[in-house]
């Protein structure tokens, strides 16, 4: 090396230093420790006293833990597609040259700032199965279903049906897809208009469009949003443990992942376990982006600008 | 589909205003709930505005909460401490990625970008037993201290908008004899204002909303933001007051609200720029 | 003022995923006088701005060393060496006035005040930034491209340093702005009287401007001359194609054994077209009697082919296909069987040829010999 390679890398060094120790500190120790204690049984109370795999094998019988994953999956599965057709949607309607375009952006964008407590309370409050602002208006349309169809369908008691609570939370996640909104509106703007004419002079129709040049221009922003949102979902946290009160909601239809990892760390004390459950995550979370990657390279579409 | 078409099809006005009201309606649910007097809040079918706006419940709930203004206080430090100690660290940290040519130093970017993908859950058992030895549960150490360690999310923004600034402003301060430290200072971060602004309101809001955070490495009731007074608050009362709690709600969302309208412009371009890279 | 030694130059970019190593600067040597204004020119991608920001010391070196008036400056960091850079782009300081863009390099050497004020003062003054406006409390962005480029330079003359680095200080002006600032570096640098090391891809600042020129491509260096010298004996092929615009004509041929009993160039065709033949004067041919029956290349410059020449016998016969009249002068574009060439004249008689044959006679007082193998210039 140089005298002036050396006298840049230590430039370079210095100016990142801050990083360094936050990655050996928060990152690489945290991630060695984390392997390290889900081999062991661990309270931090007391030095860790090594299991094997012993941990893992508890979790592979724990139907608990099947519980978490399956509501923390079937949560991500859901949820991701719907908010994004729903984003997607609204950034397609907002496309358009309206009046009052800032007003709806503003509108849609809000609840996404909301905090996880405010939300979370409103949420319980809304979907309160008989005084609820969801039921009411759903109710409405249950009643002219029966009238019409001679069935007996109820609103449901949403956060305390088992079969219900986690389409609440869905449906609190749907509120919250404004950032997603602002971000294929911005992903929008930049698809040039000569594209959509020469399509239309070529006799294209308005879903043709959508379906060949605006999804395919998007593409790159859309993968990047779902690999956020996936990455995101699967760590889905305060929102569940503040509508249940801390706890799992009916039949544990609100235990996520995280939450079981929370339990077990700081109610029951049993870190060795939570850091194994923990590490399933982190594998979780990196197959699933993986997958999504991979599909990605193949699907997404860049314009080379 | 096409912005350059002049006359707009009146489904999508329709479904527009359609969905804006259904995005407005919580809102609007819970300011007339918090308005109520708790026997209006709980009738069938509901009434949509209260009687008489009950404007007392908001000090009430206040009251309900407890040390309502420590919170508040404890929030407001914990996020101010957090925003300048991101603002610079992460502006430091950037500047080394972004405006230097040093060996190694996109291995190490790849490094920090691949820290995005962990989880905290995973760290977080660790992290918790390493604040724990240094002694720092109970205080407000774990929840600002980490901020001026440079959060990678930040890193990446700043660096993107370092890199736009022309590298030939650089090599002409240094011919002119500015040392490194000072191009930073006098030259980079002066032009980088914006994209400053912006980190430092995301920070804003990510402390603010915090929740997690507070609820793992806080201890005493005099410590807890706002978030976690208002946890406890819908935990302790039985038989929900609910007017009572969406004041409570509402009045935790303001700040963010007003910052939102404040700094509305700078904050949908971050938002647009992060998602378009 | 100062001497500038480039000794074994070489920027070597090492090799990796995806890229074989890259010599950007392969062994130059030249050194700089002092009060100098060397130009170094050449295509994009020669190595001549690498060159330029090796000496600056915004790139490192890879091999070889650089001296300022004597001293090895290798390892000296750029701001100890004492010279100034006006970039292309200008880079001025977007968020300060024109006159804190000048003095920030004073500054920060803790010049006193009052010998800032004199210095910037001065130059404003001599670069046309006090009149008719006073521009020195204004930012670069309320300033059009020509004034930004004077703010550049006027930020270089203020540090009065031992030598001016320019890298393609005009790429970013109009034409008109361009030939104006071009003469007021030329004046600045009798003025200063000052080393100057000036970097371009255009032959025509280089050849206005210099002293010398050092013309390079691909890393190398193809000839270090007066820009005349230049003009008259380029030594390859190459610096005789970049220099000079319209370029030079090539043909390619043999030197035959004429009936005369000298040599003559007989152009190499294709087969059923007649090439064409141009006799030798007696003492080139006896110069060049070794290379008979040889390959070789005969560059003439447009101006050396005349239209309806009166020499007899030695004719290229062509059809006009574009006359650009310029004025002063007037370019003709005309084509023989499977060749191009240009010629150069004063006379103004060629408007509406196009489409018309031409009888062109070369002056071969002024032709040049090249090897095609080796593509240099044979001596005569």
């Amino acid at each position: 090396m140089t005298l002036g390679e050396r006298r840049n890398l230590i430039k370079g060094l210095v100016f990142i230093s801050p990083w360094i120790v936050g990655f050996l500190a928060f990152n690489l120790y945290p991630l060695i420790a984390s392997i390290w204690f889900s081999l062991c049984d661990y309270s931090v109370l007391s030095q860790p006293v090594f299991l094997g795999a012993q941990n893992y094998v508890d979790l592979w019988h724990d139907p608990v833990f099947w519980k978490a994953l399956r509501n923390t999956v079937v949560f991500a599965v859901v949820a991701i597609p719907l908010s994004t057709f729903l984003s997607i949607g609204l950034a397609v309607l907002l496309n358009q040259p309206i009046a009052g375009q800032g007003i709806y952006r503003t509108i849609f964008f809000l609840p996404s700032l909301v905090p996880a407590i405010s939300l979370a309370i409103l949420w319980q409050w809304m979907l309160n199965g008989p005084m609820g602002l969801v039921n009411n208006l759903v109710r409405p349309f249950l009643n002219i279903i029966n009238a019409v169809t001679g069935s007996h369908l109820q609103a449901p008691d949403w956060l305390n049906d088992p079969n219900f609570a986690l389409w609440g939370l869905i449906l609190t996640g749907l509120w919250g897809t404004g950032q997603a909104v602002v971000i294929y509106l911005a992903g929008l703007q930049e698809v040039p208009a000569e594209l959509y004419e020469a399509a239309e002079l070529d006799g294209t129709n308005a879903w043709q469009r959508f379906l060949h040049i605006t999804l395919p221009m998007l593409s790159p922003v859309i993968f990047f949003n779902v690999l956020m949102s996936i990455i995101g979902a699967l760590q889905t946290f305060a929102v569940p443990y503040i509508l249940t009160g801390g706890g799992d909601g009916p039949g544990r239809s609100l235990l996520f992942l995280a939450t079981y990892i929370y339990q077990n760390a700081f109610d029951y004390w049993n870190m060795g376990y939570a850091s194994a459950l923990a590490l399933c995550l982190f594998v979780l979370i990196i197959g699933l982006s993986l997958v999504t990657v991979h599909y990605g390279e193949k699907k997404v579409h860049y314009s080379g600008r | 589909m096409n912005p350059t078409r002049s006359s707009v099809p009146w489904l999508s006005r329709v479904a527009l205003i359609l969905l804006g009201v259904l995005f407005l309606l919580p809102f609007f649910w819970m300011v007339s709930t918090s308005l109520k007097p708790l026997n209006e809040t709980m009738k069938l079918p509901p009434q949509w505005l209260p009687s008489s706006p009950q404007w007392h419940n908001y000090p009430d709930a206040m009251q309900a909460m407890g040390p309502f203004w420590l919170y508040a206080r404890n929030s407001l430090l914990l996020a101010f401490l957090n925003v300048v100690g991101t603002v610079f660290s992460s502006a430091l940290v950037a500047y080394g990625f972004s405006r230097l040519d040093w060996r190694g130093r996109d291995s190490c970017f790849f490094v920090l970008l691949a820290t995005m993908m962990i989880p905290f859950p995973v760290v977080m058992v660790p992290i918790y037993g390493l604040f724990r030895a240094l002694g720092w549960i109970g205080t407000f150490q774990p929840l600002w201290v980490p901020a001026f360690l440079a959060g990678a999310f930040n890193v990446f923004l700043l660096r993107q908008f370092f890199l736009s600034i022309p590298r030939d402003l650089s090599e002409a301060a240094r011919i002119d004899g500015c040392s490194e430290f000072r191009i930073f200072w006098q030259i980079i971060l002066p032009l980088a204002k914006p994209a400053l602004l912006t980190v430092a309101l995301f920070q804003f809001m990510a402390t603010w909303n915090d929740f997690l955070g507070p609820l793992i490495f806080l201890a005493r009731e005099n410590q807890y933001t706002l978030a976690l007074g208002l946890q406890a608050l819908q935990g302790t009362i039985s038989g929900t007051p609910w007017h009572h709690l969406m004041a409570a709600s509402t009045l935790v969302l303001l700040p963010v609200l007003v910052l939102f309208f404040l700094t509305q412009r700078t904050f949908i371009r971050g938002i647009a720029t992060t998602g378009l890279k | 003022m100062a001497k500038v030694l480039i000794e074994n130059l070489y920027k070597i970019y090492p090799a990796e995923k995806g890229r074989p190593e890259k010599v950007a600067v392969d062994n130059a040597n030249f050194e700089i006088q002092d009060r100098e204004f060397m130009v170094l020119v050449g295509p994009s991608g020669c190595g001549k701005t690498t060159t330029l920001r090796m000496v600056a010391g915004l790139e490192e070196i890879s091999r070889g060393a650089i001296y300022i008036d004597g001293k090895k400056i290798n390892e000296i960091p750029p701001k100890d060496r004492d010279i100034a850079m006006v970039f292309q782009n200008y880079a001025l300081y977007p968020h300060m006035s024109v006159y804190r863009n000048m003095a920030f390099g004073l500054e920060l050497r803790g010049v006193p005040k009052e010998e800032i004020r004199r210095r910037v003062d001065s130059a404003a003054r001599t670069l046309g930034l006090l009149e008719p406006d006073n521009l020195l409390e204004r930012k670069p962005k309320a300033l059009s491209g020509g004034q930004r480029q004077r703010v550049a330079l006027g930020r270089a003359i203020v540090r009065e340093p031992k030598a001016f680095l320019f890298d393609e200080p005009l790429s970013n002006l109009d034409a008109k702005m361009r030939v104006e600032t071009r003469t007021e570096i030329s004046r600045l640098h009798r003025q200063l009287a000052s080393t100057m090391i000036y970097v371009t891809h255009d032959q025509t600042e280089a050849m206005t401007m210099a002293d010398r020129i050092v013309v390079m491509r691909y890393g190398k260096i193809q000839q270090i001359a007066a820009p005349l010298d230049l003009y008259h004996q380029p030594a390859n092929l190459f610096v005789a194609g970049f220099i000079g615009s319209p370029p030079m004509n090539f043909f390619t041929g043999t030197l035959n054994a004429s009936r005369q009993g000298t040599l003559e160039f007989v152009e190499k065709v294709p087969a059923g077209q007649t090439p064409f033949r141009c006799p030798l004067f007696p003492d080139t041919s006896r110069r060049l009697s070794y290379r008979q029956d040889r390959e070789v290349i005969l560059g003439l410059r447009p101006e050396h082919l005349h239209p309806n020449s009166l020499t007899s016998g030695v004719t290229l016969e062509a059809t006009v296909e574009v006359v650009e009249p310029m004025g002063a002068e007037t370019f003709v574009y005309l084509r023989t069987e499977g060749h191009t060439c240009i010629c150069r004249t004063t006379q103004s008689e060629f408007i509406d040829l196009e489409g018309k044959k031409l009888n062109l006679g070369p002056d071969l007082s002024r032709a040049v010999f090249f090897d095609p193998e080796t593509e240099e210039a044979i001596p005569t």
